[in-house]
């Protein structure tokens, strides 16, 4: 019988003790982000896998892709397309499938001249499928582009 | 009327094993007794942790037979790794168990070294430890935060995730991904650790034994949890060995079993850390049997960091995607945050893997759960449903 109050009471005590810990917490700080009005440091997206984009090899858009398809026989979601141009080992076409990625580094690692790495685009979005069917040749020459204005 | 979930008690018995319903409930319902309410939980409930669905028998509010039904996340992993490289196959694992991917990648992995006999160098297999013990904590904390849901209380899973996105973001720094992670290669791991990381993890560390204490305050000495906890769900050796349950489950009935101890692997060995194993057999035990593997986890990541040698974090003349397993036949085992992850490797020395076996912990610890779940509230069969810790793409593969 005693027992029982003491073990009552100390239940009771421990409830209190919860609700100071959650009383606290709901007085301290906010601990999200609150996008878009913040953004998460860039430091802390160093290593974050986007999608991927073409290395430029020049200042005007040119790549350092030489078609040599290793990254297409190394991808497990077959999301990658490169078509050898008519002159030269640069691609003429380097069409990448976002919807099927599963941004596993496989063609990262593969590439034997070190053409293709990954983004830290966190903010990507799209309202389409075909919007996530990106061509990487004219999207690393519209940054090329907008890096020389 | 043949889309209800909740079956009438008066209009169904007379005709056992009638339309109503779909045909895993009429086989379930074929044996039922008199007076008794067959439910369906989920497969899209709250408290069931994925598409799990489980076909109870209720007598009053008693639990008299449960059925889990299996398959809504099948997604034919065992196939897929007989259609692609090896390598190719590594991104499937994260995929397989999202709490803990960083196990399955290790399994996975470790079976093709052993199979190709690869050397890893010392300071790779040390990064294993750290990155596989941290996604061990981050698994554990999810686990917590949703098992305390799953019994009412709301608030502990926000600061459970406030944990895990710290380990989220440490992980983040080697592997570039948050969830579904591969990280580990053939013969190493695929980035070295920077200042970053060492910095963040010996931040982390301190700051998370000062939150567990948190946590014994605000939940495990609450008195509303233990009375939900305490003695509901006993499952001694006996059962947990018939059912081939393993991890916390096992070692909370009091076998002290750990793959890291048994069949180590990896540098375990160098490493000085305790199996935790009883104090009971309960649902309160395999609460307690985490939260101190959170515990110890913390201590492995921190004495690796402290031995971490030089060197290189990938072998030489590492196998590329189009790599070549030998023929042969081999079996890996690592210790999962639910049990013990297998990985059973037969290949013919072709382009794709022969046959590769995946056995999940999680499957087997629910088999256990049709027969600890007789008899009692339904309220303890989801609190014994969750201290199972289930994850059901895992279940499924």
């Amino acid at each position: 019988m005693f027992r029982a109050i003491v073990d009552n009471i100390k239940g009771l005590w421990s409830l209190i003790v919860g609700l100071s810990i959650t009383g606290r917490f709901f007085f301290s700080p906010v601990k999200t982000v609150h996008y878009p009005r913040q953004v998460v440091d860039p430091e802390s997206l160093a290593s974050y896998r986007g999608p991927l984009e073409l290395v430029p090899a020049d200042d005007v858009g040119g790549s350092k892709c030489v078609s040599c398809q290793m990254c297409v026989r190394a991808c497990p979601g077959n999301c990658l397309t490169v078509i050898k141009g008519k002159e030269g080992k640069a691609p003429e076409t380097y069409l990448y499938d976002f919807t099927l990625c599963c941004l596993c580094a496989a063609c990262v690692e593969s590439c034997p001249t070190s053409a293709i790495r990954f983004s830290h685009n966190v903010y990507l979005t799209a309202r389409t499928r075909e919007e996530l069917h990106m061509d990487l040749l004219a999207d690393l020459k519209a940054r090329a582009a907008k890096a020389s204005q | 009327m043949n889309n209800l979930n909740f079956i009438n008690p008066f209009s169904v018995r007379e005709d056992p094993g009638s339309s109503v319903g779909d045909l895993y409930t009429q086989n379930f319902s074929r044996h039922a007794k008199t007076g008794t309410v067959i439910l369906n939980l989920g497969p899209q409930h709250p408290s069931t942790h994925g598409v799990l669905r489980v076909i109870v028998e209720l007598e009053g509010e008693y639990v008299i037979r449960a059925e889990p039904v299996l398959g809504y996340l099948h997604r034919m992993h065992e196939k897929m790794a007989e259609v692609k490289t090896p390598w190719q196959f590594i991104p499937n694992m994260g995929r397989v168990d999202y709490l803990h991917p960083v196990a399955w990648n290790w399994a996975q992995v470790g079976a093709c070294e052993r199979l190709a006999g690869l050397e890893v160098p010392e300071r790779a297999e040390y990064l294993r430890v750290i990155s596989c013990e941290l996604n061990r904590i981050a698994s554990h904390l999810m686990w917590w935060g949703a098992f305390v849901m799953d019994l009412g209380g709301v608030t502990p899973i926000l600061y459970a995730f406030e944990e895990r996105e710290k380990i989220n973001d440490i992980l983040q720094i080697i592997t570039g991904s948050r969830l579904t992670i591969s990280y580990f290669r053939f013969g190493g791991v695929s980035a070295d650790i920077d200042e970053r990381f060492v910095r963040l993890t010996r931040e982390f560390i301190p700051y998370l034994r000062e939150r567990l204490k948190m946590y014994k305050a605000l939940v495990t000495d609450n008195v509303i949890l233990r009375r939900r906890l305490e003695d509901i769900g006993p499952m001694g050796v006996d059962i947990c060995q018939r059912y081939g349950a393993t991890g916390p489950v096992l070692r909370a009935a009091g076998l002290p079993r750990d793959v890291r101890r048994d069949i180590p692997y990896g540098v375990y060995p160098k490493l000085d850390f305790a199996i935790p194993a009883g104090p009971s057999d309960d649902c309160f035990g395999r609460y307690l049997v985490r939260l101190f593997e959170v515990e110890t986890s913390l201590n492995i990541v921190e004495q690796a960091l402290n031995e971490l040698p030089d060197g290189p974090v990938k072998m030489d003349k590492a196998p590329k995607a189009n790599w070549k397993l030998p023929a042969g036949e081999t079996y890996f085992a690592v210790e999962g945050a639910r049990g013990q992850i297998g990985v059973h490797l037969v290949s013919d020395g072709g382009k794709t893997p022969y046959r590769l076996k995946l056995r999940a912990p999680s499957f087997c610890n629910l088999s256990l759960f049709a027969e600890a779940a007789k008899g009692v509230l339904l309220a303890d069969a989801i609190a014994i449903l969750g201290s199972l810790d289930l994850v059901i793409p895992e279940v499924d593969r």
